[in-house]
């Protein structure tokens, strides 16, 4: 018995040797590692992120602190990232956080304030101004800077060139329309070339914008035609929503965007930004509002087949939904890594950098300078469009609470569209819900 | 004598500390944290807590969301479990006698169950997509106009609960044909002497004596249907008003909301229906188990 009672105690104490003992190898790698400066940097899964990695090797031979971007799939980019943030040490010493954590960020201690360091390595006259609003500053245009701009993007539309050059089209279309099929300035004449390409039974569709409901992708793609019909998100001055929410120009703006969900391929209500850039790249669509970090890779498959311009505008008001990120030191890192963070930052601003930063694929400038210089708007047929859309960009809430403002957002204006509840109803309730998360989070 | 006892009792220890040390650090301690937590508005990214009270549980029982969801789970679970049962009973009864080939039949059946619900969740993505999807395809090609089956308010719902019953129906299958197998053949040769009508022989026989199983194969796919969470996250996500259940409910609220405090507060109130229905059904099996032995 007693054999036995030995026997089960060292078999367990083994068990125990075995999961708290330290692996000589992994004590080790800390050595190794302090030996050579590194930084972490997490952004989501696209073509830009490996564009900051090649940067990140000419700034590893420049400075001998080695880059690695880590690429994390965009559906769970937003989990992982404030997982992290949850623990004593994040394992990223930047990340490229969405323009609307910024807020969070700053006010939880997650991001390290730059205000005071920034000015000391770059012009900050250089960034464009609506890049530091949305991705930079918090409270917007308060001055106080929590990160500085990496990725500055913008909603633009793609079209069909193509198709719209096509003289049997065109004079279809003046036929029917009384008007030359031109690029669309206005939603209504986008309404109406849509309508014209919309050919189900060729497996030809008129148009596509984002739509999913997963994480933000249908308030990016309603909130163009929101602002440009009159509508709003909150009362600016006040954060007040009821009554600045639900008003008629964001119903009209929904139940326009309703008519839009009919001009596209089957299921169009509900696709994310990979989806919008498929339904064209696979040549079924006339056009597309997407962000133009897509529309590098559509002119290298359709070359001059494709063309590029600013949103449409409604009654002479055209908003472009902001897009882009910026890049925020970790405040959950030890002070010598914020200083590798910092160090890396100030070598990606400088103006030589961001002219090389441009050329990689999708890589969009905040410098104004760059913006707004002949050379850059006549490299690409894009290049010029998106100028002009960074002027006209506007975000999203970005207070901490943006999450859950965003959540209810995406519910109840899914409900809209999807027609589970008329529109003006789901605004109201829309309009209760978010001064309900508001006054929980003391922001109203 | 002390001695041996004292023996006795160490081994016990011994051989039940390690799991009882482990039951405490993966189930009570959570347990107890996740109670605590719900009466704080902690949140997912850290910083200081402070008590709510019973803000958060007012919360859940005001919130339009948890009770749509609690209808739209409700709803899954009775429609999940009735088709699963009636079709796995059916294909049990069909599979009970042999016949050539059984074999690969049964193997064929038995797939779609051993296959990981995300990565079907995903493959029906494709087999349902509205554009280039098979199923469209072949509804096009012979003249129907197809439904959206994943992004139509009306169809989504329905979609998940068919992948469910094409997932599941085979293990309702299995269990049946366990409980079919474990009748006696002397029970039907006796009915057969007794010259019993087939339809006697079913009420009378198949049916009650294999109730037992069935009770536990319904608890279980019940209990599974009732966290129904990998397919609806794959095919609609966890924030769709027409397909949100209690577990990705639960998940937005956590992880995508942040709020760890409320998130607590909906996790007790499931886990307290959970633990509700749980007992109406064992108690169901208890009563049926006694009822056969004094049988």
């Amino acid at each position: 018995m007693k054999s036995i009672l030995w026997s089960v105690c060292a078999l367990f104490a083994l068990g125990l040797a075995a999961c708290s003992g330290e692996n000589p190898n992994q004590s080790g790698a800390p050595a190794a590692s302090a030996s050579k400066p590194s930084i972490k940097i997490w952004w989501f899964q696209w073509d830009p992120a490996t564009g900051l990695q090649e940067l990140g090797r000419e700034f590893e031979s420049e400075t001998g602190i080695a880059v690695e971007v880590q690429q994390i799939p965009l559906a769970s980019y937003q989990e992982k990232v404030f997982l992290e943030f949850g623990g004593s040490r994040t394992s990223f010493d930047i990340v490229i956080g969405d323009s609307q954590w910024i807020g969070r960020g700053a006010s939880s201690g997650l991001y390290v304030e730059l205000t005071d360091w920034l000015p000391t390595v770059v012009d900050l006259a250089t960034i464009h101004p609506r890049a530091a609003k949305y991705l930079c500053e918090y409270p917007e245009g308060s001055g106080r800077w929590y990160a500085a701009p990496c990725e500055t993007d913008a909603v633009g539309l793609a079209y069909r060139k193509d198709w719209f050059e096509d003289p049997a089209e065109r004079s279809a279309f003046q036929a029917r329309f009384g008007r030359e099929l031109t690029v669309p300035a206005t939603y209504e004449e986008f309404r109406q070339v849509a309508e014209f390409f919309q050919r189900p039974d060729a497996k030809r569709y008129g148009c596509a914008m984002p739509s999913d409901r997963n994480y933000d992708g249908l308030t990016m793609g309603v909130q163009n035609l929101l602002w440009a019909f009159g509508g709003k998100w909150k009362d600016e001055a006040s954060n007040k929503v009821v009554g600045h929410l639900d008003t008629q120009g964001t119903v009209d703006a929904i139940e326009f965007f309703k008519t839009l969900m009919k001009l596209g391929p089957n299921g169009c209500e509900r696709l994310d930004y990979g989806q919008v850039l498929e339904s064209f790249t696979n040549g079924s669509t006339a056009m597309i509002l997407n962000y133009f970090a897509f529309f590098p890779g559509i002119q290298a498959q359709f070359g001059d087949k494709v063309g590029f311009a600013v949103v449409p505008s409604h009654e002479g008001r055209r908003v472009a939904s902001l897009g882009g990120q910026g890049l925020s030191v970790s405040a959950k890192i030890p002070p010598e890594q914020q200083e590798h963070a910092k160090r890396f930052i100030a070598w990606f601003l400088q103006r030589r950098v961001q002219e090389r930063w441009i050329t990689k694929p999708a890589g969009f400038t905040a410098n104004s300078a760059i913006l707004a210089s002949p050379e850059f708007r006549a490299k690409t047929p894009y290049n010029a469009p998106f100028a002009d859309s960074v002027d006209a960009m506007r975000d999203f809430w970005n207070v901490p609470a943006f999450n859950k403002l965003l959540a209810v957002t995406q519910r109840y204006v899914g409900m809209a569209v999807d027609g589970e509840m008329p529109t003006a109803e789901a605004l109201k309730k829309l309009a209760l819900e978010k001064e309900r998360i508001l006054k929980e989070e003391g922001l109203l | 004598m002390n001695s041996r006892a004292h023996t006795g009792r160490g081994l016990a220890w011994a051989l039940v500390g390690p799991t009882l040390a482990l039951l405490i650090a993966f189930n009570i301690f959570p347990l107890v944290y996740n109670v605590v937590s719900s009466f704080t508005n902690a949140e997912l990214i850290g910083g200081a807590w402070r008590s709510v009270g019973g803000a958060n549980y007012a919360r859940v029982f005001e919130d339009e969301l948890f009770a749509g969801a609690l209808r739209r789970t409700a709803l899954f679970v009775v429609c999940a479990v009735a088709v699963e049962l009636t079709l796995g009973f059916a294909l049990a009864l069909t599979l009970q006698r042999d016949f050539k080939g059984k074999q690969v039949v049964l193997t064929t059946l038995l797939v779609p169950m051993m296959l990981s619900p995300a990565v079907m969740g995903l493959y029906w993505n494709l087999v349902l997509n509205g554009n280039y999807g098979v199923v469209n395809q072949g509804l096009s090609a012979l003249g129907f106009d197809p439904p959206q089956w994943l992004t139509d308010r009306d169809y989504k719902f329905w979609s998940i609960l068919l992948i469910d019953v094409w997932m599941w129906t085979p293990f309702m299958m299995l269990i049946a044909l366990a409980g079919l197998n474990s009748i006696p053949a002397s029970i039907y040769e006796a009915a057969q002497i007794d010259r019993a009508s087939r339809w006697k022989v079913f009420t009378r026989i198949t049916l009650p004596m294999s109730a037992p199983v069935l009770g536990l194969a319904v608890l279980f796919r019940a209990t599974d249907a009732l966290k129904q969470f990998d397919l609806v996250m794959a095919v609609t996500g966890p924030n769709d008003a027409a397909t949100q259940t209690l577990s990705t409910l639960l998940y937005q609220v956590v992880f995508r909301d942040g709020s760890v405090g409320l998130g607590a507060a909906f996790s007790c109130v499931i886990l307290v229906l959970v633990i509700a229905l749980a007992t109406v059904f064992t108690r169901y099996i208890d009563r049926v188990q006694s009822r056969d032995v004094s049988a």
